[in-house]
């Protein structure tokens, strides 16, 4: 389809008028690279508009800025334990009201479950997990005495192993039917207990559990 | 969605919400609909985590969830939603304005809880104004509760999707999610609650009327802690009805600004000499006056007309006609001249003048639909809405090439296609130039060509190419340099204020040692000494921030009035069916 080239001269199929310039004229250079990234304008932008209802809307939105971070639906992200603790951050924490969504118009998948908890209701759960994995340990121990009959030791260890895998397994399974009778308080109970690893109702002393230094042992304690 | 609108959910979300919250929201936006687990799995964070960020969402409107087979629950988010987040200082305004401080912080409170309960309003805002209130006043709930009640008449609140109430007697498992249900009728009806009370404090049982289809079953308890009487019933702010609030402000005031510049102009040109001499007198009508002055004066005063008979207009159709309908319900010339507001005395033939004149109008925002009572007159929404579009758009031209840009870009508009040649001519621009700014348009995507072959093998030297402007496709492209330009915004604002953070800390530092000083009363010396705690080239610098920082966000507010603007054409271009 090449065909003639016009023997070797360019030429063009069309007016070349058309396009806006002539033959041999000096075109601008080819650009090479991306545009810059902050060009220059020739015209400079207009002024901002102002007066009294755009200045009450951005001191609105400055303020709307500053609420939402103190509102519970602003989920702080976990910090990584800093080097120094700054004293100043104990009491520079803000305080978040506690938001409980209506449990009615969500799906039941989104309420916490009970396994993820630690704290007393984790203990209920632990406890009733003690149970079965009692009834199961003696399973699995019947089991082993069966295996040990038929003399392969390594195999019962691999057993053993599938046998804690299923005991784990079935605990789960418990702990999800449990979970369909979930309350409203776990939620809450969550809520207060992330902030740190300590079982809220262990430490009722008061403030001088454990303040006294073990340092001065000669002194005799009262 | 464009990667624009990504980026500026995904700001938008992390200023409001944090970055747990962000993280799901846009990876909910970019993939569409997803169950819970591969939420979880997709973003690597714990599922306690999604199923937090999850409640978050939904309890803003900003993420749904549908119930598929197998009774799989899928989450999608609303990514047009999330971008109204630009908008809520200005929704917060407009209730003021129209309702001062009590709609205002009515609104506020939706807004920023995305849905809650009338009681649990009304007491949020009465402890409020209380709060602002002189010792010993206080608010009552009444008044805030009539506020309430006239935003819902008004259609500015609207009920969220109710639970259906009736239990559903299978014996099987409850459903893996509810399925919320609302009654057209039902989304403006206020329960009637009489709230009795006063700011910060809260007495008295709650009654609640009986003949509420959907309205759960209180316990009648004189308790004060639990129940809520309206239980069950939860409230969201109607953003389609303040769209349509600020489409019609945009309307009058195009009209105002059109209409109302012609005739003072006109009238300008009858007393050239008068006109400078009356600028210097009070709007108010000043009986002292010579009459012949007089009357003139008072034309000049209801200059205001035809921007205010527009209003009327506008108000009249507001809860009759839908928000996306092309235009309102026809309105006869007699009911315009009664609802006209009250101290508004024209006359009936000057009405009609008016009418003729604004239907006459090249602008065609009023067009006459018949002619019983009086002449029947509608008002083009969608007309208006590509009127106000395309004038942005000569304007963005006008700002970014200069003049003679706009005038080719005009008169393109204008003749809807020209050649090369044919430009150079009408617009009277020498053609170098001309090409040069044509190309600059067109690379630019404001300007498209059209090609029209002579033979069907489309050679070039016989086609001809004619510039056009699709206002479609022009408008679609500065939206999305809109969206591009606020992201840039938010950026360039949070960087300028974490390269000042400890500054910025430091100064708040300051201020709340000089104010617990004040309380515990400090003398000057001592105050004075503390204030010097920050240098003067700190001060400068922190001066500098603050203004940076207003300069961004007074930015952000107005291009967010660019963006209504061009959605709200390209909204009511969408054929509905």
């Amino acid at each position: 389809m090449a065909g003639n080239k016009g023997r070797g001269r360019a030429a063009y199929t069309f007016n070349i008028e058309a396009v806006g310039f002539s033959r041999g004229e000096k075109l601008p250079d080819v650009v090479l690279k991306p545009p810059p990234l902050f060009p220059d304008t020739d015209y400079k932008p207009v002024p901002l508009k102002t007066g009294e209802g755009e200045d009450y809307v951005l001191a609105l939105k400055q303020e709307l800025r500053e609420t939402v971070k103190r509102m519970p639906y602003f989920v702080e992200t976990h910090e990584e334990k800093q080097d120094i603790e700054r004293y100043s951050k104990r009491y520079m924490k803000v305080y978040k009201e506690e938001w409980i969504p209506d449990w009615r118009r969500l799906p039941r998948e989104l309420m916490p479950r009970k396994k993820c908890k630690k704290g007393p209701k984790s203990e209920k759960a632990k406890d009733t997990g003690k149970g079965t994995s009692l009834t199961n340990t003696a399973d699995v121990l019947k089991k082993i005495e069966e295996l040990e009959k038929r003399g392969d030791g390594e195999k019962s260890d691999e057993e053993n192993e599938e046998k804690e895998g299923s005991k784990e397994k079935s605990k789960e399974g418990d702990d999800d039917e449990d979970d369909n009778a979930a309350e409203q308080e776990e939620y809450d109970e969550e809520e207060q207990e992330e902030e740190n690893d300590y079982i809220n109702s262990y430490f009722e002393d008061g403030d001088d559990f454990g303040a006294d230094s073990d340092d001065n042992m000669d002194e005799a304690t009262y | 969605m464009t990667q624009a609108e990504i980026k500026l959910c995904s700001l938008l979300l992390q200023e409001h919400f944090g970055e747990i919250v962000e993280k799901i929201g846009v990876h909910l936006i970019r993939t569409g609909s997803q169950p819970l687990r591969v939420i979880a799995h997709d973003t690597g964070t714990s599922l306690d985590q999604v199923k937090k960020a999850l409640c978050v969402l939904i309890q803003h409107n900003l993420v749904i969830y549908q119930v598929h087979k197998r009774g799989v629950v899928e989450y999608e988010a609303q990514c047009s939603r999330v971008l109204r987040m630009l908008r809520y200082p200005r929704y917060i305004y407009t209730a003021k304005t129209l309702y001062s401080d009590t709609g205002e912080l009515i609104v506020e409170e939706l807004l920023l809880n995305g849905k809650m309960a009338m009681s649990a309003v009304v007491k949020k805002v009465a402890d409020r104004l209380t709060e602002t209130m002189e010792d010993g006043k206080t608010m009552d709930y009444a008044e805030v509760s009539n506020t309430f009640v006239r935003l819902a008449d008004t259609h500015f609140v609207q009920r969220c999707p109710l639970v259906p109430a009736t239990e559903n007697s299978d014996p099987g498992p409850p459903p893996p999610a509810p399925t919320l249900v609302i009654n057209e009728k039902d989304m403006y009806l206020v329960p009637k609650l009489s709230l009795i009370g006063k700011g910060k404090r809260r007495r008295s049982s709650d009654e609640d009327a009986t003949g509420e289809p959907k309205a759960k079953r209180p316990k009648h308890t004189t308790d004060n802690k639990e129940p809520i009487p309206d239980d069950g019933i939860y409230w969201q702010a109607n953003l389609d009805r303040f769209h349509q609030h600020f489409r019609d402000q945009g309307i009058v005031s195009a009209v105002a600004n059109r209409m109302d510049q012609v005739i003072s102009k006109w009238v300008g040109q009858w007393l050239s000499g008068i006109f400078t001499y009356l600028q210097m007198w009070p709007l108010a009508y000043s009986q002292s006056q010579h009459s012949r002055v007089n009357s003139e004066f008072q034309f000049i005063f209801q200059t205001q007309t035809s921007s205010e008979i527009v209003r009327t207009m506008l108000r009249m159709s507001e809860i009759t006609t839908s928000s996306s309908a092309p235009f309102t319900q026809p309105l006869s010339s007699n009911e315009i001249f009664r609802s006209l507001p009250v101290g508004y005395n024209i006359s009936k033939q000057v009405l009609d003048q008016y009418l003729t004149l604004l239907a006459d109008d090249p602008l065609e925002f009023v067009g006459k639909s018949g002619d019983s009572g009086g002449g029947m007159y509608v008002i083009n929404l969608h007309k208006a809405l590509g009127s106000l579009a395309t004038a942005t758009l000569e304007s963005v031209v006008q700002e970014r090439f200069g003049s003679r840009c706009a005038r080719i870009f005009r008169l393109v508009l204008q003749k809807k296609h020209l050649e090369q040649k044919q430009v150079e001519d009408f617009a009277m621009i020498p053609a170098k130039e001309a090409k040069d700014m044509l190309y600059k348009m067109l690379s630019e995507n404001f300007i498209s060509l059209q090609e029209i072959p002579k033979t069907p093998d489309h050679a070039p030297s016989r086609t001809f190419y004619l510039y056009t402007v699709n206002i479609l496709s022009a408008a679609r492209m500065l939206l999305h340099r809109c969206y591009k330009s606020v992201a840039n915004l938010i950026e360039r604002r949070q960087f300028e204020t974490k390269e000042n953070k400890r500054l910025l800390e430091k100064s708040q530092r300051v201020e709340a040692i000089i104010a617990s000083m004040q309380a515990t009363g400090a003398e000057e010396a001592q105050l004075q000494e503390i204030e010097e705690m920050i240098t003067a080239p700190e001060r400068q610098q922190l001066e500098t921030l603050k203004r940076n920082v207003n300069k961004l966000d007074a930015c952000e507010i107005q291009v967010d009035e660019t963006i209504f603007l061009l959605e709200s054409y390209i909204e009511s271009t969408v054929k509905r069916q």
